[in-house]
């Protein structure tokens, strides 16, 4: 953000607003015609949703009828649900993806920040599943999965598994096994964020850190990994948040919390109660809510972890 | 580092240079041997993220063989299960093409047209209720949209945008409720305020000086100068379009109107199809977007960047 706080400077009053400050009549109806367009689409598909969500959270709905207001009621029928419990708790158990990708898009972000011949090729092979659709993803890796498939190969190659079944058809794996394609999709993403934020870290202070005799890792844990805290932030919040929402590869890849409900996350859970046929939007709606506040939370907690992201701290 | 090579004389005569010739050489085996090991590194690294891809690729093209498992190289190639995607399922597979490009048509046009128009006061002109409207949208952006799904699925409804009355109609209306829920871009807009911002104030006043009016100024300095973010946003657009499946798929009544990704998991979920007519699918559903991030890499990056720095 350029403008820093309500007050501008004269000069940046200047750079804005053109010369002689020309708020006219004239200027202000196109200033308001260039953003209707915009403002009437975000009004109904951003604003609306957070405000008629809230609403509906507290209402007994489902379309046809009017929203009938019931107090609490949807969230006591929420907190009374065992399936509700077990996909909040596997909403939170997501959050491992967060270490583990944050961990690994730092190493990764380093090796392809060297000046190797080809490196290019590696950054770019990194980021093909980042573009690609969770819908064909997911639908490449259940067929991965497969008893006899591919993955079931290397891991009793590698002698880490015994006897020959699918991961995504055991209640005790299929959650893991769908983390993982979380993994593998999001490395790249974070990876490239990380480069920029390597990129920002002064090379003279590298250089002259070694010169004094600092060994690689004093470099690494003393000036890099401090510089790179910016983006540590910012990067184990957005994975944080999308770890607690996690949605698209379940419904993908375990519909309907397969196997025996143990994939079920909150959003799961929450879209399951709106259209998996009984339309009740209200609890759906509640289920929603939740979501919103332990996602908020987390974000906060994330923000005291990592210091609010200062990089002298 | 520049190589500096010692005359051999002095590495004969100078002990000094000597043991200076053997450090040198033992710091460039060690380099070497790291560098090897970081080639080690990326290979594998580069097996994993992209063999899965590779997989589907050789699977589709057998027509027979033990599906699963993994393979190297196919033991047969022939073009039967990408015959079949087209002809043999029961939603029409060109039709699904055929959606996916009208929706990211419409969708790119959209996304850009609107930051592209809204953003422009926002960086540069000055109005009553300019810094309210900013801070209003920057407050929109992390307030939790949870419910959006939801409450989208609703508005779409009482919006009429699922009601039918003529086949052409429906179609259009039902292109839109696909579309119009993204097409205000929080994160275009403040790519697009960026780069407004960064077109240098002499060339305004330039042209005030020579009596252009505002929209004059916008639409002959502002919008040409603009153009590379616009291209780069229009790239991160069209792959957000392609790729997203879940609110068409969710919302849309009628199956012959979702977009290829959506109708991927459609073909997938009837046991009529046969799965390597899927793989060929799926494979088709990735090229595309495999040619436009090739194309448009390096605008790629910087859009994913800016988008993060908003």
């Amino acid at each position: 953000m350029t403008t820093k706080g309500r007050r501008v400077s004269r000069r940046e009053q200047h750079r804005i607003g053109g010369t002689g400050a020309s708020v006219t009549v004239r200027n202000t109806l196109i200033a308001y015609a260039f953003m209707l367009p915009f403002l009437i689409l975000l009004v109904v598909y951003h604003t609306w949703p957070v405000i008629f969500g809230s609403y509906l959270a507290f209402t007994k709905y489902n379309i046809i009828s009017p929203p009938q207001w019931v107090g609490l009621a949807n969230f006591r029928e929420l907190f009374a649900d065992e399936q509700f419990w077990s996909g909040l708790r596997n909403s939170l158990k997501y959050v491992l993806v967060v270490p583990v990708i944050q961990v690994i898009a730092i190493l990764v972000a380093l090796l392809v920040n060297r000046p190797l011949r080809g490196i290019g090729f590696f950054r770019t092979a990194y980021y093909v599943p980042v573009v690609t659709s969770f819908a064909v993803v997911g639908l490449i890796w259940s067929w991965l999965y497969k008893q006899g498939g591919a993955v079931n190969s290397v891991l009793m190659g590698l002698g880490l598994m015994r006897g020959d079944h699918s991961l995504l058809d055991n209640p005790a794996t299929a959650l893991f096994a769908v983390m993982f394609v979380t993994l593998w999709k999001g490395i790249g993403y974070y990876m490239v964020l990380y480069l920029a934020g390597l990129q920002g870290i002064s090379r003279e202070l590298e250089e002259a850190a070694t010169i004094d005799g600092a060994t690689r890792s004093q470099v690494f844990w003393n000036i890099t990994l401090p510089g790179l805290r910016p983006t540590i932030l910012v990067c184990s919040l957005l994975s944080t948040i999308s770890a607690i929402k996690v949605f698209e590869e379940l419904y993908v890849m375990t519909p309907n919390g397969y196997p025996a409900g143990s994939t079920y996350s909150a959003l799961m859970y929450s879209f399951s109660k709106a259209f998996g046929g009984d339309f009740n939007f209200g609890l759906a709606a509640a289920a929603s809510m939740v979501v919103a506040v332990v996602s908020i939370l987390f974000g906060l907690i994330n923000f005291r972890l990592t210091k609010g992201g200062r990089s002298d701290a | 580092m520049p190589e500096t090579t010692l005359p051999q004389t002095a590495l004969i005569s100078d002990p000094h240079a000597q043991l200076a010739a053997q450090l040198k050489a033992q710091r460039q085996r060690r380099e070497r041997l790291r560098n090897a090991a970081a080639y080690a590194v990326l290979i594998l690294i580069a097996l994993i993220m992209l063999y899965p891809f590779y997989w589907t690729l050789v699977t589709s093209l057998e027509p027979t063989g033990n599906i699963y498992e993994a393979k190297i190289l196919p033991t047969a190639l022939s073009l039967r299960n990408y015959l079949e995607v087209f002809s043999g399922t029961t939603v029409p597979f060109w039709r699904l093409i055929l959606n996916s490009v009208i929706i990211c048509v419409l969708g790119v046009t959209f996304t850009t047209t609107l930051a592209t128009l809204a953003a422009y006061p926002l960086a540069r002109m000055r109005f009553p209720g300019r810094d309210l409207i900013f801070y209003s949208i920057l407050i929109l952006m992390v307030l939790p949209n949870e419910a959006g799904l939801i409450v989208n699925y609703i508005t779409t409804i009482k919006l009429g945008l699922l009601a039918q009355t003529s086949p052409l109609a429906d179609a259009a209306r039902q292109y839109l409720a696909v579309v119009l829920p993204g097409a205000a871009s929080i994160v275009g807009l403040f790519l697009l305020r960026q780069a407004y911002l960064g077109i240098p104030q002499e060339l305004i006043e330039a042209a005030r000086i020579d009596g252009a009016r505002e929209l004059t100024i916008w639409r002959r300095i502002m919008l040409p100068l603009a153009t590379p973010t616009i291209a780069a946003f229009a790239i991160l657009e069209f792959v957000a379009y392609w790729n997203s499946f879940l609110w068409a798929r969710v919302m849309l009544p009628d199956k012959n109107m979702l977009p290829l990704s959506a109708g991927l998991l459609e073909l997938s979920g009837t046991f009529s199809t046969n799965s390597r007519a899927v793989m060929a699918g799926a494979v088709i559903t990735i090229i595309p977007i495999l040619i436009v991030f090739l194309m448009g890499q390096k605008y790629f990056m910087k859009g994913l960047e800016g988008a993060v720095k908003g």
